[in-house]
């Protein structure tokens, strides 16, 4: 009786579940392997286009920067969400929580942005991206773009804001398996820690790039 | 088997115990039995419990047996903690009306 009774409740998995909240199924350790592991991948397809994770929700074609730089800006963008959730948690949870699932499960919500990378990896967007840049000042064109260039790079943006959608509905519900939050606290908390995210990485990225200029 | 019910489907509330029998001599005992605090919960949440004592009160153990992950295991037995302490508080306060 008692194992068929369990399983009806908490076993429903389904496509939307692992979507959505795959932090029914994985949480701590596990997630944070994962979680870190495609952190650094999505920062090393980065690089390759010049796609930088300037901020928890940004996603910019910038300039070129060795390797680890990219790698560095995940990492930041993580550490930057999941430290005030964590704090926002120990305020407002009635829970006892663990830092490793916060930890974890932040660092695996960042996972639509490994495909958002992918999507950005066509020449294509690089070239549309520096046509615009230079009619916005007003310069020669670096190169020429064709219909198809703008094709690939309107898909591009298309996944990109789905993906960054994604992600924060993923970070939502990460903060409130792991924090055992729930309703009016959780949109509340979550809203402001994220703001607060935001603010806090812009001035790492910051410092980072004060640092790689300063660096010999 | 059949499920024990906890509330009236009447009235909502708490249901108590009229009569107990024994199953081998039909002996039947009439009284009025309230019923223990982890009986009024759903046979879900009782189902739950006995598994969670047979994995020694390990969260760890739980969620390896249910394939879910750790904080959705702890966040479940939170919720059966509020109900548990929710039925013990509507106990005491039927008590004290009575009284």
């Amino acid at each position: 009786m008692t194992e068929t009774a369990i399983n009806t409740k908490t076993t429903d998995s389904n496509l939307g579940l692992w979507l959505f909240n795959p932090f029914r199924f994985i949480a701590g350790f596990k997630a944070l392997l994962l979680g870190l592991a495609i952190i650094l991948i999505s920062g090393l397809i980065g690089s390759f286009s010049n796609t930088h994770f300037d901020g928890v929700l940004d996603l910019h074609t910038g300039a070129a920067a060795p390797m680890w730089f990219f790698l560095v800006e995940g990492l930041i963008d993580w550490i930057c969400l999941a430290v005030p959730l964590f704090l926002f948690g120990l305020i407002v949870s009635r829970s006892a929580f663990r830092t490793i699932d916060v930890l974890g499960t932040q660092a695996l919500a960042r996972w639509p942005y490994l495909i958002a990378a992918l999507a950005m990896l066509p020449n294509a967007n690089q070239r549309v991206l520096a046509y615009l840049m230079s009619k916005l000042i007003q310069t020669a064109p670096a190169a020429a773009i064709n219909p198809a260039d703008v094709l690939v790079f309107g898909f591009a943006m298309i996944v990109v804001l789905l993906m960054t959608i994604w992600m924060v509905a993923l970070m939502y519900r990460a903060y409130a398996v792991s924090c055992n939050i729930k309703g009016a606290r959780a949109v509340a908390t979550f809203i402001v820690g994220l703001i607060a995210a935001e603010a806090i990485s812009k001035f790492a990225m910051f410092l980072l790039v004060r640092a790689f200029l300063v660096s010999p | 088997m059949k499920v024990l019910p906890a509330v009236c489907p009447s009235c909502n509330s708490q249901l108590n115990v009229k009569s107990l029998i024994c199953e081998r001599c039909q002996t039947e005992i009439q009284g009025q039995y309230e019923l223990p605090s982890l009986a009024r919960l759903s046979v879900d949440d009782q189902g739950f419990i006995i598994e969670f004592i047979k994995a020694s009160g390990s969260l760890k153990k739980m969620a390896g047996l249910l394939r879910l992950s750790y904080p959705t295991v702890r966040n479940r037995l939170d919720e059966i903690i509020e109900r548990v302490k929710l039925a013990e508080e509507s106990k005491k306060d039927g008590k004290e009306k009575k009284l």
